[in-house]
Order: structure tokens, then sequence, then C-alpha cells
């Protein structure tokens, strides 16, 4: 009996124990499991906190954007103020996530305007954007159990790290990132041929290239040269079809996860994840003009001045229509030195025949149109050949679709921005050259045979977009 | 009544040796079953842990080289030894520089053509990475069977980090390593300088 009793008791110990070792190793294993579960849920939280980061530059962008339509436009309506030198619009969003238990996402914005970041060559404003994303942290505020993470997420597990002084009673411990990004604007004549729907180059054996007349290595005395031929002569569309028609395309090709056919002669890529809303372009409101003449109807000259915005050189016209051997002269200074020109035409423009446009050298004409447009072969003179010296910007139609024809056997240099327009250019013939770049809702070229993308429109003209060139994670 | 009880000493009083090798041979194999049980638990163990560990380095080193590969300008590649230059953001006292433009459509922190390396290494069984001229950081220890492979595709650049797993004494599989596989694909949010894109 004795013997008995001693051998149960020893089966007692030894399951204790057994017991005991298993227990350990269980705890240990819960300890390592819910450490490695409390770092994934950190590093989950981290990771979605920049996306919310992220998406802050997104929503000053879309102001940013907003700013360029036409008034009445609503941007930086919720936000402080309007970004300006030294003066920081501070905007703050807090919208519920759907993952992470719902926890929601704050995303701190913030947009200034240094002066710092004007470029001289075209008084363009870039902007800095700081953004912060936080998110609250759903698990116990407990450090991770290798520094390196610590260091790596730096969580705010007691204070925040981005605010200085006491924590206030209602800290909740959460991840924030910060960012900073700087964008540029980007000019509407961005592109050699950039189209809101259908691009069509027909089956004309046309050439597009680029060349830059600011750079004497990628043009000759300003202007192109064949032997200088670059490859950004990049056409794009917001729809999905582009009928390149075997054209001889030095550039990119983009769609909206459309097809491009006859795309033989391609050198650059083709990309299916292209989509930017033109900025539609309103009427001028100019507080004072040259009142005469009101129209033009017959051979007439509109004198340019040397100071840009001046009341003398911007004019109204009902209409421009011009035929047999008319000519519009658009007048500078005797020594070509440079003057502008604002010209707003509230009804069709029509150059026939072998009449003309003709700008005198150093003029920089600016026109705005609201009719339709039909200029022949050689109707414009664009004595200076630089297509930045003559913008034209179709007013964006309140219904309809207005057309913008440009033909003839002869060469045009021009940018045309017309993104609520049909912009065709015809003719051809061995002499077709267009200088510039074409906008339109629709774009057709037919017969013509070279457009030449002067990229030095990359810097001028309406400011279409905003672009980010700098991108940083501020990890202090 | 002698003859009876002498057997009955005989019986309980001691064990024939067969019956104690007997005993000792079933002794020994419960220990042995104890501890072979015992032994390949706490390796499970220690492969788990290690494994554990091993998948929280992998994360680590892979959320560094995104971070540094989002706001990078350059990249230059090669097995476990890669260098990513970023923007030179901060002054020598920490705090952010002001932006200057660069007169061709970008802009720029501090001296134009100022950058400042981040070197991701392995040596001496650890995986640091240094910044600048600030001593480097190891960032995972003990990792001498790490491989981390950046795939340099221009705008995109994808990281694959692998490890051996040790739950086979004899070695892992290639199929097993591969297995331990943590991707990650980052877009580089700045133009890179080291090469030219039209795209971007």
């Amino acid at each position: 009996m004795h013997l008995q009793k001693q051998e149960r008791g020893s089966v007692l110990i030894w399951t204790i124990i057994l017991l005991a070792i298993l227990s350990l190793l269980g705890a240990e294993v819960m300890h390592v499991v819910s450490a490695k579960y409390v770092n994934a849920v950190q590093s989950a939280i981290w990771q979605e906190s920049l996306v919310g980061a992220e998406s802050g530059i997104d929503l000053a962008v879309i102001e940013l954007r907003k700013s360029l339509y036409p008034a009445p436009n609503h941007a930086w309506e919720t936000w402080q103020n309007s970004p300006s030198d030294g003066v920081v619009s501070h905007g703050l969003v807090t919208i519920p996530n759907a993952g992470l238990a719902g926890a929601a996402m704050k995303i701190e914005v913030s947009v200034d305007a240094p002066a710092t970041l004007i470029d001289p060559k075209n008084g363009w404003q870039y902007y800095r954007i700081r953004t912060i994303g936080t998110l609250p942290l759903n698990g116990p505020a407990r450090a991770n159990d290798n520094k390196q993470d610590t260091r790596l997420r730096r969580l705010s597990l007691f204070a925040d790290r981005f605010v200085a002084g006491p924590t206030p009673p209602d800290f909740v411990a959460h991840a924030s990132r910060r960012t900073e990004a700087i964008v540029r604007p980007v000019s509407s004549f961005d592109a050699a041929i950039m189209s809101v729907g259908v691009l069509d180059l027909t089956n004309q054996d046309i050439v597009i290239d680029s060349y830059d007349s600011r750079d004497p290595a990628k043009s000759t005395n300003g202007l192109y040269d064949v032997a200088k031929r670059q490859q950004n002569g990049d056409i794009a569309t917001d729809g999905n079809l582009i009928d390149a028609g075997n054209a001889h395309i030095y550039g990119d090709v983009a769609t909206n996860a459309g097809t491009v056919s006859g795309a033989a002669n391609i050198t650059g890529i083709e990309r299916t994840d292209f989509y930017q809303e033109p900025i539609p372009v309103g009427a001028p409101n100019w507080s004072s003009i040259n009142p005469t003449p009101a129209l033009v109807n017959n051979s007439a000259t509109l004198t340019a001045s040397a100071v840009q915005g001046s009341w003398s050189s911007r004019y109204m016209l009902s209409l421009v229509s011009l035929g047999g051997n008319q000519t519009l002269t658009l007048a500078g200074n005797p020594d070509g030195s440079p003057t502008y020109i604002e010209i707003y035409v509230t009804g069709d423009i029509s150059v026939l025949g072998t009449s003309q446009i003709v700008m005198q050298p150093g003029v920089k004409a600016t026109i705005y149109f609201a009719g339709n447009v039909d200029i022949t072969g050689n109707g414009i003179v664009n004595s200076n050949n630089q297509p930045g010296d003559l913008q034209l910007y179709g007013i964006q139609p309140t219904s309809g679709t207005p057309h913008v024809n440009l033909g003839g056997n002869g060469q045009i240099t021009a940018a045309v921005y017309a993104p609520g327009y049909a912009v065709a250019v015809n003719g051809g013939g061995s002499n077709g050259h267009v200088f510039g770049s074409m906008v339109g809702k629709t774009v057709t070229m037919t017969g013509v045979t070279n457009l030449h993308y002067d990229e030095a429109l990359g810097s001028g003209g309406l400011i279409n977009n905003y672009k980010i060139v700098s991108w940083f994670e501020d990890t202090r | 009544m002698k003859h009876s009880g002498r057997g009955k000493i005989r019986t309980s009083g001691a064990f024939a040796a067969s019956e104690v090798m007997i005993a000792l041979t079933l002794f020994s194999s419960v220990c042995a079953g104890l501890f072979m049980a015992s032994t390949s638990l706490q390796r499970c163990f220690a492969a788990t842990t290690d494994f554990a560990v091993n998948h929280a380095d992998q994360m680590r080193i892979s959320d560094y080289l995104a971070m540094d590969l989002r706001r990078a300008v350059s990249v230059t590649a090669a097995q476990n030894d890669v260098t990513i230059q970023i923007p030179a953001y901060y002054d020598p006292s920490g705090n952010p520089q002001t932006p200057t433009l660069d007169g061709v459509g970008g802009v720029h922190y501090g001296p134009a053509g100022t950058v400042v390396a981040v070197h991701y290494y392995l040596s001496a069984s650890s995986i640091f990475r240094q910044q600048g001229s600030d001593p480097a950081a190891a960032l995972a220890m003990n990792v001498q069977d790490f491989i981390f492979n950046v795939t340099d595709s221009g705008k995109v650049v994808s990281t694959r980090i692998t490890f051996n797993p040790i739950f086979r004494s004899g070695g892992a599989s290639t199929a097993a390593i591969a297995a331990t596989a943590v991707y990650n694909t980052t877009l580089l949010r700045n133009s890179r300088r080291d090469m030219v894109s039209g795209v971007y």
C-alpha cells in the first residue's frame, strides 16, 4: 500500500512538471506571437498613414487645379486661405477608414508659395505641399521589441512627435507620416498633340517630332532642323483611340486604356494610363480694351504694345472675316523689339483665299476665339517663326462643337489650345509643315506631312495642370 | 513450508537479470522517446521563433528600402548591396532646407547636385543601413542567410528578400527558401537623375 502511494505521487509530480514545461512553452509562444501581432498591426497602420499623407498631396493639387478654372472656381473655399509667399493655406480632412476597425484617418495639408519657387523665365509659381497622415493605433501602446522597428516607424505612443508641449489629456497613440512635395505648373502645350477624344492622323505618312528653339543643340537659330530632331513629339488622348495611320512619331503615344492602330513607326513607348482633363478657357475678363476696330472684315492693322497687358493692345472683335488679298496686320515696333497684343474674337475667324493675318517681327499675339476658325494655307504669317509667339485659345463652348480648320499646302507656326473644338489640320503636300502644338476635343490631321513640336512651348502658355517634381518623406 | 517459504522470498526479493534488462530497455525507450519529443519540440519552437524573427527582419528591411526608394533620385543595385541617393532635404543641423529651382523644371535642396547616399549592405552576418556619413545602423543581426535583391525597372523598383528556414536539419530546400520571399514594388516619386526618362 505504501509503495503504491509513492508511485501515484511520482506520476503526479511528473505530470505537473510536464504541464509546467508545456505552459512555459505556450507562454513563450504567446509572447512571441503577441509581439509579432502587435508589430504587424503597427506596421499596417504605419503603412496606411502614408496613404493618408499622399492623399493630402492629391487634395492640394485638386485645389490648385480648381484655381485654374474660370471663376467662380471655388478653389480653397474650405481652407484657411489661398496660399502665397509666407501665407500657408491649411486644410484638415478626417475620413472614415474601411479597414483597421473603421479608425478615422486624419489628413493635414499645408500649402505655401515661396518666392524662391517662382520660375524667372515665365513667372510660374511652384507650390510647396506639406502633409501629415495620421491613424490611431488599434492595439496596445506598446513599443516594438526591436529598436530598429521603433526607429523606422517612430510611433507616437505617449506624445505627438510633431507637436511640442505637454500631451493633451485626450491624446491617443497613433502613427503619423509626413511628406513634402513640390509641384510645378504644366503648360497647356505639354505635348505635340493632345485630344480629349479621337486623335486621327489618317494615313498620310505624317511625321511628328520635336525640337527646342531655346537650345542650339536641338535647333538651328531657334528654328527646326531635321538634323537635330528630338524625340519628344508626344501625342495623347483622354479617349481610347488613336489612329496613328503609320505616322512616324518621334515620341510617346498615350491613351486612356485604349488602343493605338497604325503604330508601326512610333519610336517612344505606348502608354494606356493617360488622362488629363484639359482646363477650359473662359472669356477674357479685361477691365478696359482698345475699342476700335469692333470687327475686321477688310484689311486692317492692329497695333501691339511694348507693355504686356496694356489696354491699348487689347481688342475685342465680333468677327474676323478676310478674303481675296485682304490682310490683317498685327503691327509691332519697327526695330522688331518684343511687343504684345491680345485679341478676343467673339464670333468666327475666317481667313480664306490668299488673305492673311501677318504678324510683324517681334509681335507676340494671343488670340481668343469663341466661334469657328477657318484659316487656309499660309493664312497666318508668323514672322518670328516661333510657335510660342502665336497662341490661339478656344473659349469653351456652352453647347455644340465648333471647329478649327487650318489648311493648305503651307506653313503654320502656332500653338492651338481648343479642348472644346474639333481641330483639323488639312491640306498638306510637300511643303506642309506645322510648327507648334495642337489641343482639341478631337484632332484630325489630313494630308499634312509634318508636325514639329517646339519643346519651348512646354514652359509657356496657359497653365493646365500641376505636376509633382519633388517628393520627400520627412522621417525626423 | 521451508521449500515454499524459500520460494516466496525468491519471488518478492529480487528480479531476474532478464527482468531488469527488460525494464531498463523499456525505461530507456520511454526516456529516449521523451528526449526525442522534447528535442523535436524545442527545435520546432526554435525554428518557428527563428521564422517569426526573420520575417519581422524581412519586413523591416523591406520597409526601410521602400521608404528610401520612394524618395530616391538614383539607385545602384547589386545582390546584398544597394545604394540609393535621396535629396539632401536636411541641413547639417537636421532641419529641412528651402527648395530652390534647378532651372530645368525641377527643384533641389541645398547646393545644386547635392544628394545623400543611403547604403544597404550585408556584412558580418548583419544587414546595415548607412545614411550619408552617419554611422551604419544594423537593421537586422544574425542574418547571414539573408539575400536581398533589388530589381531596377526605372520608375519602379522591386525588392525581394529571402532567408533559410531551419525546420529541417538537413537545410532548407530551394523551394522552401523561395517560399520565404517578401516582395515589395515601389514607385519612385522623383524623377531619376541617373537615367533619361521621357515618360515621367
